[in-house]
């Protein structure tokens, strides 16, 4: 068996080394073989071999056969002898060769005066490669010495030399962007040429040239859509442009730059028509009358013969479909055209549209023609399926039973790990939002992990299977399935098992014999993790002990694993006998949901914003770590989002960050000096809270904010003795010294300065600044482990018409986590559970319940109002005094 | 592929290929000597500052030169180096006009001569004492003494005055560079 397996492994080496003849190259022999390029004469068709080599050493860093920097001196410095050959495919590979080593070679430049001879010389196939070499090694102190050469290869009659000398220019700007701006003359030529590509690599050059002058951008897109340029890619490059000013400068659409988008739905090119619309429908500003001619445009590809029109279309059809199914339900009649193109891809796209637009009568026919061919389609397009069928799942909760069959027949299905994760993601979320379609998706799921080669995937169902198996009519048939995970899969899916098993015990008595014995065998595991998992809980369970099985099995703890492990260190360093204080950890707060990217439209513009919230409070904490005042104050609890506490279009722009802790609370002030003519020193903060009794013990001044630059300052304020009453507003006021300055080079002048303040806003600080949002997966379970000991409980009136409004209202206010999906109002519902989650300053699980009843008040039985039960536990007094005092 | 090589040579057929170097200060007129041996039509009237290095090719008594023209500004002087190993000869040319920096050229010879690369090989020079038709232009015998070539003993050289523009005295320094690889090419070989 093993000698098999063997030799299995030589043939799959075997055939690999045919397949690359560069597979197995090593470092020294290469440089030694590099030695040729020393030679006279040039050994031409060895070197060009040798250099391909080089070249491919270079790009699969995962070889680990580097090239260090002496060594690719050497190797550089030999290779341009080869200049001395004529051969064409010589010289191509040496310019190839000159990109690639130029970031590992010193003195590159050595080439600059033999690549300036070919930019310019009689070859004309050299040119182009030439200057994109030339421009590769150029940084900042040469850029004087090829400056003529670039103004006279950006007009030069050739199109291959002029783009090339434009596209290169466009990565010079990151050296010498000055130089570079001289050049606009030529460029401006350049965007005249008759050749296409030229006049739209200059297009691009000159947008990079004035990029920061937005008004300048403004002007180059207007006097363009008026000259009529030739080149339909300069058409869409300019359609983008004025897009992303529409979207930044928040313009709606009666700008001069939607004019100007909306005038290319009638140009004479495909490209610029269908770039035109498809821009227009992800404008943030469109309304409906813009959505329709756009999509007007978009119905006439439809039933164009060119594929790639047809496909175009529809596949932005199938995007707006998303946002605006009413706008896009005119081309129904077309699309339903499309459901037997010929090309799969175009008649999954228009099926999946009409999913979206139709009514539920049509989801049944829909399906069947989708399954008629979906064996057809590629994995990608099955994904974009099962992405229609889960927005059809929110629309019409009712057609469950169809769609749930279907994506159970598509998991059995062959399919990669993208496919199947999307169909698991699916059925989890109709499971999650949809009571009646809970059970049979778990069956199916169920199902799929008997037979499942996703680790990912098999253990996200499993824990799926813990957290809601217990909750069913009949949790005992669940257990079944868990357990032979245990039996025949790998340690990652056994160790989730063992976990979902446990959860089973916690939540049944009537099931926790059975769990305990199957736990008790599992404590022979060969895994660790397994092992040490079995025997956790099953000494846990066999406590049956309420409190304990919802603290450590049903709810997880909720600390955040990067602070839990630094404290863990730094107490082991400490010589002390307390013991260690896990309310001292900061708690891993509920991830805020990001609202989901628009359909990007310009290429190159990353979507901002996609930093975790944990990295912020990292990085608050290191910040503050450095400041020798803060040390003392322990970890942060909580740092709020940032509130602006200045008017807009004021001369500092000063945004404020609370960080709270346990006894303290530190103002973080960003302050943005906008003016260019004065300079601030010694800027502090002055805060008054006294009659709220929040009192100020430090300032920690910003030494100097220069002009247009940004600086901070933080003042520390101890909160009031009476921990029950820890909210009110305090008055802030800027303070510091002025110094007028140089606007050209922000210098300031030697007088002396003097002091000024200027009046802030007041800062809020709130409930919910105490309080940290934490998901409990089994509420109940926390609030009986909590008990009544400081329970609170009151009855409200609230002139509030909606239960959905009074849901978010005291979610807000308390700033706690919504569990058990409660934040969802059922339609039609005249009342309502709210269960929150969070967790106090200091460390303290908070629990809140809100029962509201849509009603009157007894003296006006008619008036819009919400009567609201409200029940709060917590295993700290004044946190139940404190939350309450939100609704107050 | 050798054998027919050296056997075309010896009929005199093919030309023997050489790679010479030309060094000397900035502005000296290493790139304008080159030019002058271009051919007629392919010469250029506008030569900027080297950068680095060019290639030329010229021909001379039945040898087929690639001369490395070297930039002679100093922050690029330190890179000659790299090219010393695989040179049949050097060029090494002298703005004669330049009488203040001719002392900073003496210090660059004597830099390379004590190259290993160079000094422990037989290579011949031939130093052109340029720019003869400037005014005040020290002679081929003051820039020799300037550059103190009495004392270059262990090496072939050879002297002339030129003007690289007209051409004046360009060939006799060529010619000379030629014979003197020649003779020690074949003393290698023996
Ligand atoms: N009057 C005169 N001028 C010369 C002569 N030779 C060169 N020049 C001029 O001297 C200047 C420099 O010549 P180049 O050939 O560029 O000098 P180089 O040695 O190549 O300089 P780098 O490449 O910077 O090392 C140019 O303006 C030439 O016209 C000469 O013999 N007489
Ligand atoms: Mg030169």
């Amino acid at each position: 068996m093993l000698s098999s397996f063997r030799k299995q492994d030589k043939k799959d080496e075997e055939s690999s080394t045919s397949g690359n003849p560069y597979k197995n190259l090593e470092k020294a022999s290469v440089l030694q073989e590099a030695r040729t390029f020393n030679e006279t004469p040039v050994n031409t068709r060895k070197c060009i071999q040798i250099l391909t080599k080089i070249i491919y050493m270079i790009n699969q860093p995962e070889m680990g056969e580097q090239l260090g920097q002496t060594e690719a001196t050497e190797t550089f410095f030999a290779m341009t002898k080869l200049f001395q050959s004529k051969d064409m495919m010589l010289r191509r590979m040496i310019y190839l060769s000159i990109k690639e080593m130029s970031t590992v070679a010193n003195d590159v430049i050595i080439v600059t005066s033999s690549l300036t001879r070919d930019m310019t010389g009689k070859e004309d196939s050299h040119r182009g490669p030439a200057i994109r070499a030339l421009c590769k090694i150029t940084d900042a102190s040469m850029m004087q010495s090829v400056e003529r050469y670039m103004k006279q290869a950006i007009v030069d009659k050739l199109a291959s030399v002029a783009s090339a000398a434009l596209t290169s220019s466009v990565h010079l700007m990151r050296h010498g962007p000055e130089v570079v701006k001289r050049w606009v003359n030529e460029v401006q030529e350049a965007v005249n040429n008759d050749n296409i590509m030229v006049q739209y690599h200059a297009l691009g050059l000159l947008y990079q040239i004035r990029r920061s002058d937005k008004h300048a951008i403004r002007k180059l897109i207007l006097k363009f859509s008026k000259a009529g340029l030739r080149s339909p890619f300069a058409y869409c490059f300019l359609i983008r442009t004025a897009a992303n000013l529409i979207n930044e400068e928040g313009e709606g659409t009666d700008s001069p730059m939607y004019d100007f988008i909306d005038s290319c739905l009638r140009h004479k090119n495909e490209m610029v028509i269908y770039e035109a619309a498809s821009t227009i429908v992800s404008l943030k500003c469109v309304t409906p009358k813009e959505l329709s001619s756009a999509v007007n445009v978009l119905q006439l590809f439809i039933s164009s013969p060119k594929p790639v029109l047809r496909y175009a279309a529809v596949r932005t059809l199938n995007k707006v479909a998303i946002q605006y199914p009413a706008a896009v339900t005119a081309c129904n009649v077309d699309l339903e055209t499309l459901i037997t193109d010929s090309n799969r891809s175009i008649a999954t796209l228009a099926i999946t549209t009409l999913l979206k637009t139709g009514n539920e009568a049509g989801v049944d026919r829909l399906m069947k023609q989708i399954s008629s061919f979906l064996s057809e389609i590629s994995d990608q397009f099955k994904t974009v399926v099962v992405d229609a069928i889960k927005s059809l799942c929110q629309k019409f909760p009712r057609k469950h039973t169809v769609l749930m069959t279907f994506l159970a027949n598509m998991l059995r299905e062959e399919g990669g790990y993208e496919y199947k994760k999307a169909i698991v993601n699916t059925i989890i979320s109709i499971v999650e939002e949809n009571p009646e379609a809970k059970e049979a998706g778990l069956a199916h799921l169920c199902e799929f992990i008997e037979d499942c080669e996703h680790t990912s995937l098999a253990t996200r169902i499993l824990h799926l299977l813990g957290r809601e198996g217990p909750r069913t009519t009949t949790p005992a048939k669940y257990i079944r399935y868990i357990y032979n995970r245990v039996i025949l899969e790998n340690a990652p899916v056994r160790a989730a098992a063992v976990s979902a098993l446990a959860k089973f015990g916690a939540a049944s008595e009537e099931l926790l014999p059975n769990i305990l014995v199957l736990l008790q065998r599992t404590t022979l595991d060969q895994d660790d993790e397994v092992r040490d998992r079995a025997t956790f809980y099953y000494q846990l369970l066999k406590h049956n002990d309420k409190p304990l099985n919802s603290a450590y099995i049903l709810n997880s703890m909720n600390v955040s694993i990067s602070s839990l492990e630094r404290l863990l260190h730094r107490y082991t360093m400490e010589s002390t006998t307390k013991p260690f204080d896990v309310r001292s950890v900061p708690v891993e707060a509920v991830p805020v949901e990001q609202p989901k990217a628009n359909i990007s439209i310009v290429s190159g513009v990353s979507p901002g914003g996609s930093e975790s919230k944990k990295a912020r409070e990292d990085t608050f904490s290191e910040q503050l770590s450095v400041i020798p005042e803060f040390a003392h104050l322990g970890p942060i609890f909580k740092s709020s989002l940032p509130v602006d506490l200045s008017e807009s279009e004021v001369e500092y722009v000063v945004r404020c960050i609370k960080h709270v802790f346990s006894h303290y609370i530190v103002f973080q002030f960003d302050i943005n000096n906008t003016l260019n003519d004065q300079l601030l020193e010694k800027v502090t903060v002055q805060m008054d809270g006294s009659a709220e009794g929040f009192e100020v013990v430090h300032y920690t001044p910003c030494q100097v904010i220069k002009c247009n630059d940004t600086g901070s300052t933080y003042t520390l304020v101890k909160l009031p003795d009476d921990s029950s009453a820890v909210t009110g507003a305090l008055a802030c006021t800027m303070k510091y010294t002025v110094k007028d300055c140089d606007p050209a080079t922000g210098e300031p002048d030697d007088e002396e300065g003097y002091a000024d303040e200027f009046v802030l806003e007041d800062v809020e600080v709130s409930v919910s600044d105490h309080v940290q949002k934490v998901l409990k997966p089994n509420w109940s379970a926390s609030w009986e482990e909590i008990g009544a000991e400081n329970e609170l409980e009151d009855t409200y009136t609230l002139p509030i018409p909606t239960l959905e409004e009074c849901v978010k209202k005291i979610i807000s206010y308390m700033g706690m986590q919504p569990c058990e999906r409660s934040d969802k109002v059922p339609d039609g519902k005249a009342s309502h559970a709210l269960y929150l989650a969070g967790v106090y300053r200091g460390g303290h699980d908070v629990l809140v319940r809100a029962k509201m009843a849509l009603g009157g008040t007894s003296s006006d039985p008619g008036a819009q109002a919400i009567t609201m039960q409200l029940t709060i536990r917590s295993t700290d007094e004044s946190a139940v005094q404190v939350i309450a005092s939100a609704v107050e | 592929m050798g054998l027919l090589d050296s056997f075309f040579d010896w009929l005199g057929f093919g030309k023997r290929e050489v790679n010479v170097l030309v060094v000397g200060l900035d502005n000296s007129g290493k790139s304008s000597l080159l030019n002058y041996l271009r051919p007629r039509e392919t010469q250029t009237d506008f030569i900027a500052p080297t950068v680095g290095f060019n290639l030329e090719h010229f021909v001379c008594k039945g040898l087929s030169f690639t001369a490395f023209d070297m930039s002679g500004q100093s922050r690029y002087r330190t890179l000659w180096g790299n090219y010393y190993r695989t040179t049949n000869g050097i060029i090494f040319v002298v703005d004669s006009s330049d009488k203040t920096r001719i002392l900073v050229a003496r210090e660059e010879l004597q830099q390379l001569l004590s190259h290993p690369d160079i000094s422990s090989r037989n290579i011949p020079i031939v130093f052109f004492a340029n720019k003869m038709d400037i005014r005040d232009a020290l002679s081929d015998v003051g820039v020799s003494s300037a550059l103190g070539l009495d004392g270059v003993t262990n090496k072939s050289w050879h002297i002339c005055s030129s003007n690289a523009l007209k051409g004046e005295g360009v060939a006799d320094g060529i010619e000379w560079l030629s014979s003197a690889i020649k003779s020690s090419l074949d003393q290698a070989r023996r």
